[in-house]
């Protein structure tokens, strides 16, 4: 099969309704879709022949007040063409009190990216076995990796405050 | 060469009669073998057979329990200073800090980060900073032996003010860290400061 993704772009536009599908369809393909459809399609596309999920990613459209998230799915099985082929599944939720299903039913591995997202963007994947803290430390009150947490402020205010340690000869 | 060393060698008998232990600990570095940030990347090629650190006496050990020398290298992250007080406590006196690379020093590039303290000398005492983004390995060298002249003139004393304003360092690390599980190094210490200051003041 010399493209892939226009065989696979058909497929899709048959099953699914108000997706929109960019790209070449040899090295990358750009899918978005309704957020009901995620599930659904993540299912049908590991199904297909992509059964890697190499990543979930997220960007934060402030202007548009919405978070889009990116599914980012490659194939180790199929032909040398569709190894080739990386697909981007995107979507996009409302900014105020986001929340998702988890994809972990479907591809195990979607449990560390799920918790690094709810972790930084604030994000509640529903379902999701263990959603604890992965990387940070700190609380903060906006998850920092959002566009309107002011990470200027936050050094001002956090970390300058902390005084140095003088000595009566001068700072240690 | 042998020539030139061997006159060396008895330039340095004052000094080892002198202060003994001063000359012992200066010359036997146990550096913590502890991965901060990216500049560990400098680390293997030193002690190893390119720049060979054993040259300067540096040897790299497991545990902090082991060590006298801590090379901070490179960013910390608010997670890693847990861990770096934590290994800073367990080493034995006297010990010698060094922070390698321009983050520990005011952050670096991770100068509006949210996760990255900015300077290191509010929560444990540092002795010596290498500048660079990244430093050479030869300039672990060059910090090595200007350590080896802060040693011979007793300026190398980081380990004595972190004894001395252990509650003011403590103070600090609990602003940034909340509450910490581990007991005070110095338990006494902040009642004897506070008796200070009321004499002093």
């Amino acid at each position: 099969m010399k493209n892939p993704g226009k065989k696979l772009q058909d497929e899709l536009r048959s099953m699914f309704e108000s997706i929109s599908t960019e790209g070449d369809g040899e090295n990358r393909m750009t899918v978005k879709c309704r957020k009901e459809a995620v599930i659904t399609m993540l299912s049908f596309l590991k199904k297909t022949g992509f059964d890697h999920l190499a990543l979930i990613s997220c960007v934060d459209r402030l202007n548009d007040n919405v978070l889009e998230l990116v599914y980012i799915l490659s194939s180790y099985g199929g032909d040398v063409a569709m190894q080739k082929l990386n697909i981007l599944l995107k979507t996009t939720i409302p900014r105020e009190n986001p929340q998702f299903y988890t994809a972990t039913e479907i591809f195990g591995n979607a449990s560390p990216y799920e918790r690094e997202l709810h972790e930084l963007y604030g994000i509640l994947f529903r379902g999701h076995p263990r959603l604890t803290p992965l990387f940070l430390e700190r609380e903060y009150d906006i998850p920092p990796f959002r566009k309107d947490f002011d990470t200027r402020k936050y050094v001002k205010d956090v970390f300058d405050q902390i005084p140095f340690v003088d000595d009566k000869k001068g700072r240690t | 060469m042998t020539k030139k060393s061997g006159k060396m060698d008895r330039n340095n008998i004052g000094k080892w009669f002198k202060s003994p232990g001063n000359m012992g600990q200066k010359y036997s570095l146990h550096a913590l073998y502890f991965c901060t940030g990216c500049g560990i990347i400098e680390i293997p090629p030193t002690i190893t057979t390119r720049w060979d650190a054993e040259r300067f006496g540096v040897i790299p050990v497991a545990t902090p329990r082991q060590a006298n020398l801590f090379l901070i290298t490179g960013y910390v992250s608010v997670k890693t200073l847990r861990y770096i007080i934590r290994s800073y406590e367990q080493m034995p006196e006297p010990k010698y800090t060094v922070g390698f690379g321009s983050c520990p020093i005011n952050g670096g590039m991770y100068w509006d980060s949210y996760n990255t303290i900015k300077h290191l000398d509010k929560y444990i005492p540092v002795d010596g900073w290498i500048a660079g983004c990244m430093p050479r390995p030869e300039a672990v060298f060059v910090a090595v032996t200007h350590l080896w002249t802060l040693i011979d003139k007793g300026m190398a004393t980081g380990y004595l003010k972190y004894r001395e304003h252990y509650a003011k360092y403590r103070r600090n690390q609990e602003k940034i860290l909340g509450e910490l599980e581990w007991p005070p190094l110095f338990s006494k210490e902040e009642e004897n400061e506070k008796s200070r200051e009321k004499v002093a003041g």
